[in-house]
């Protein structure tokens, strides 16, 4: 019986645990996606064995038995994998990720303080487990835990076989300078034996050039050999360490596919024979070897699955160590693009974190909130009674505000990359189960953004990867008829543009089949039947309610939750999303983001009696109308000439109805929403202000080109613009669908003035 | 340095190659020029019951001497192997290679 102490400790202390257990079984996942690119790296194996470990470490603390029993085979399984007595199959790799799984659902459990035992996922545990002992070589007996009786071995497949062969395959080319630096390959062959048997030896004799053609003190020897032995891959590797620097070495863990072998024969392109030699060798049938060439073959069309280090090894004869050194960066680079996975990021920072629960933030944010609307309120205040002292102090306390302000939204600010690495896994099953080949690319995932959004993106973003998947994107012998690589390519990536974040998700498949996508809006009425609007148009109708071009509704996409959900989402966040599509070539699908959704830095600007606010980032600068304005039309649209270029110009007053006369002399801000500028025409210009934002009320949610309100220090409400909607009401010719008024009454204003609005524009 | 000149002797068929007894990487240079006169000049057999040193890189000579003969269109025959160049070649994986090349092995 334990104490009523340490009772109550652990049930404050388990939500903690489970939390970092997430994150470790998050880490442990992304680790085993990363090792299929790389399934030497010593590092990634170590990094994957202690994450295993502390799960397993602190399930036992906490006295979750179940996490720690299972996690226990798990690990034992990637120690064995750390210590290189195992290689790391896709299978294998399929097997771990199942596993995790399980983890992860066993800690999701006894974070719910659910006690009861699902049969269903224990019998699947206890298949796993024989599996996992299977691949691991450890006889059932042996693990510490009773092996389920129900399970037949059988059921471990390729793993159970590949683990009763545990004969290593040495692959070694030795280099031209091996005999003049005193190197024997025939003692280190006999020392090899030392190490236990080589059952299979086969010498490239082909590869010795004939007398006449021969350097008879360059060595031109190559082996290969199996070996069975107890020893680890470290000490098969270094009995070939004096040689190492010249030498082609591989070393096969036991169990080894066809394809790796496939894997070998490619990375040593200048050994023609390699493949004869292996059958020869006894390492493997011709059929296999066969079959898994073609497959290499597929997929080295497409360019990326060879790993880098054996094309550098064997074209470039660039050292080995150079390479694995090149590789170690190579793949520490990845990690951080992928945002820092947990271990990593550990021990950059040494481990320094504090745990905060998100709505004490949140709760701070608020306050902070409205600390800034007071101070704004005080600077008025003082500025209105003209003290000198007084308002240089406000000043300093506004300034001190602000930057409090700064400093907790950046304690909010959570890199993308951590929601874009969870893409792997879906990228890699999903594609698996459509039968497609894409290689996944995440660019930019240090890019920081509130986490919030970027918990409230993540939806959209499955969404959208998914969408690409299964539409975007064609299966291997689709794209070979088309000329394309078999691989298809899905690229994530965001970055920082202009005081927004831009998420894009580009893919190079077959793009957006606008004739489908057509005759798919004419059978639902979307669009008149026989009219067919512009290709951008066409494009645009993915994201209208309801629609799904998917022939066969797949478990994937086209559930019902469609395109215009995720559009809806992606606004709900101030956001837009933007497609681009070229037939034959792929799509980017690009969603903008504000960087928070509580406080932004505004200009201020007053139309008549009515103050509004431009998001400051957005604001290029203000230019003063020169003579009379160009045309208006109906939307209070002109256009000036600002250095060359046409501007068009939206006019506020005419837009939204508002009263009062245009004044002599009125202003231009020039905005740039995206890519494009425009201008709007103001009364007054009233300078930055601190932005809190409110969101607005349901029945203003209508409101074309504004994004919620803001209360000023005089407690007057100024509403803040969506810039990029704005823009396009400034650009969207003058169509009959466009709504003729976008903003029949403006809240509390237009319903009394409408009528004396004297503005020609009306008129016309 | 060694005593490693190669013991050809004229026979009517052509004359034979007698491995000297240090077949290693201290002998294959100066073997390698001796060994290509004696092939360009229609050798075929060769005898290497003498050997009792060996180590790759005088095994390695013997594969290209033996390809050499191959190219020609006369095999190399091995006439006799003494025990350290049959275990020198079964080291290296070529106990196959050295029984197929035996007198009176199918060629």
């Amino acid at each position: 019986m334990k104490p009523d102490a340490d009772q109550s400790f652990i049930a404050e202390a388990l939500p903690a645990f489970i939390s970092e257990a997430e994150e470790q079984l998050g880490a442990l996942e992304q680790l085993l996606l990363q090792l299929e690119d790389a399934p030497e790296d010593r590092e990634l194996l170590d990094a994957l064995f202690r994450c295993a470990h502390t799960v397993k470490g602190s399930a036992g603390i906490f006295g979750l038995d179940a996490v720690a029993a299972f996690t226990h085979h798990v690990e034992s399984l990637l120690d064995r994998l750390r210590e290189g007595q195992v290689r790391l199959t896709p299978a294998l790799s399929t097997l771990l990720l199942r596993c995790n799984d399980q983890i992860r659902a066993l800690v999701g459990q006894a974070g719910r303080g659910d006690t009861a035992d699902d049969p269903g996922a224990e019998a699947e545990r206890a298949a796993l487990v024989v599996q996992l002992q299977a691949a691991g070589g450890t006889a059932p007996a042996a693990a510490g835990a009773p092996a389920p009786p129900t399970a037949a071995p059988s059921a471990a497949g390729p793993a159970a076989a590949a683990a009763g062969d545990r004969a290593w395959h040495v692959s070694v080319a030795f280099g031209s300078e091996t005999f003049r630096n005193g190197m024997d390959p025939l003692a280190l062959l006999n020392y090899l034996r030392g190490l236990g048997q080589i059952p299979q030896l086969a010498c490239d004799i082909e590869a010795v050039p004939a007398l006449e053609a021969l350097d008879p003190e360059a060595c031109h020897l190559a082996f290969e050999l199996a070996l069975l032995t107890e020893a680890g891959r470290d000490e098969i590797e270094g009995a070939f360490s004096f040689v190492r620097e010249d030498c082609q070495l591989h070393v096969l863990a036991p169990g080894a596919t066809p394809d790796d072998y496939a894997r070998l024969i490619e990375s040593m392109p200048d050994n023609p024979r390699l493949g004869d030699i292996l059958v020869a060798s006894g390492a493997i049938t011709r059929g296999q070897l066969q079959h898994a060439l073609r497959a290499q073959g597929d997929a080295a069309a497409s360019g990326t699955p060879q790993p880098l280090g054996e094309i550098l090894q064997a074209t470039a004869g660039v050292a080995p160590q150079i390479v694995a050194a090149a590789l170690n960066k190579h793949s520490r680079g990845r990690e951080a693009a992928a945002g820092p996975t947990a271990p990593a990021a550990a021990e950059e920072t040494g481990g320094r974190f504090i745990r905060v629960q998100a709505d004490r933030l949140d709760a701070v944010i608020n306050l902070l909130g409205e600390l800034v609307i007071a101070g704004a309120g005080a600077n008025l205040l003082a500025r209105q009674t003209r003290q000198g002292a007084l308002i240089e102090a406000n000043g300093q306390i506004v300034r001190l505000i602000e930057e409090i302000r700064n400093g907790t939204l950046q304690l909010r600010m959570v890199p993308i990359g951590e929601t874009f690495s969870r893409f792997r896994r879906v990228v890699r099953d999903t594609a698996a189960e459509l039968g497609k080949d894409v290689a996944l690319e995440l660019v930019g995932g240090d890019t920081e953004l509130d986490k919030s959004m970027v918990e409230r993106i993540a939806d959209p973003l499955m969404h959208l990867v998914r969408n690409a998947l299964d539409h975007g994107l064609e299966t291997p012998a689709q794209r070979s008829e088309a000329g394309k690589p078999a691989q298809g390519r899905l690229v994530l990536s965001a970055c920082h543009e202009s005081g927004s974040v831009l998420i894009a998700i580009e893919d190079d498949g077959r793009g957006i089949q606008r004739d489908k996508v057509l005759a798919r809006a004419w059978e639902r009425g979307l669009v008149e039947p026989g009219v067919r609007p512009a290709d951008e148009d066409i494009d645009r109708l993915i994201f209208a309610p309801g629609f799904s071009t998917a022939e066969k509704v797949t478990n994937l996409s086209g559930r019902g939750v469609g395109m215009d959900v995720v559009k809806r989402n992606i606004e709900a966040l101030r956001g837009t999303v933007t497609l681009r599509s070229v037939p034959g070539a792929g799509s980017r699908i690009e969603i903008r983001l504000p960087l928070t959704l509580a406080i932004i830095d505004g200009f201020l600007v007053g139309v008549g009696g009515s103050r509004f606010i431009f998001p400051l980032d957005a604001v290029v600068e203000v230019i003063e109308p020169r003579g009379a304005l160009a045309t208006t039309d109906a939307h209070g649209r002109r256009t000036v000439e600002l250095r060359g270029q046409v501007l068009p110009v939206v006019a506020l007053r005419a837009l939204y109805g508002l009263g009062g006369d245009e004044p002599a002399r009125p202003s231009i801000v020039v905005l740039r929403a995206g890519t494009r500028r425009f201008g709007v025409l103001v009364d007054q210009l009233l300078g930055q202000h601190q932005t809190v934002i409110k969101p607005l009320g349901r029945m203003f949610r209508s409101l074309r080109g504004m994004a919620g309100s803001s209360i000023l220090g005089n407690g007057e409400v100024a509403l803040i613009f969506d810039v990029p909607a704005l823009g396009q009401l400034a650009e969207a010719p003058p169509a009959p669908h466009t709504p003729a008024h976008p903003v029949p009454h403006h809240p509390g204003r237009g319903a009394a003035v409408p009528a004396t609005v004297p503005h020609e524009g009306q008129a016309s | 340095m060694h005593d490693a000149g190669p013991q050809a002797s004229a026979t009517p068929e052509g004359s034979v190659l007698s491995l000297p007894a240090e077949l290693t990487i201290y002998t294959v240079g100066e073997l390698h020029p001796a060994w290509l006169a004696w092939a360009g000049a229609g050798g075929q057999r060769v005898d290497g019951s003498a050997v009792d040193q060996v180590d790759a890189a005088g095994l390695q000579l013997l594969l290209a001497l033996a390809r050499s003969l191959q190219a020609r269109g006369t095999p190399l025959r091995l006439a006799g192997a003494s025990r350290v160049l049959e275990e020198g070649c079964a080291a290296l994986g070529l106990a196959g290679w050295l029984a197929q090349h035996h007198e009176g092995a199918p060629a």
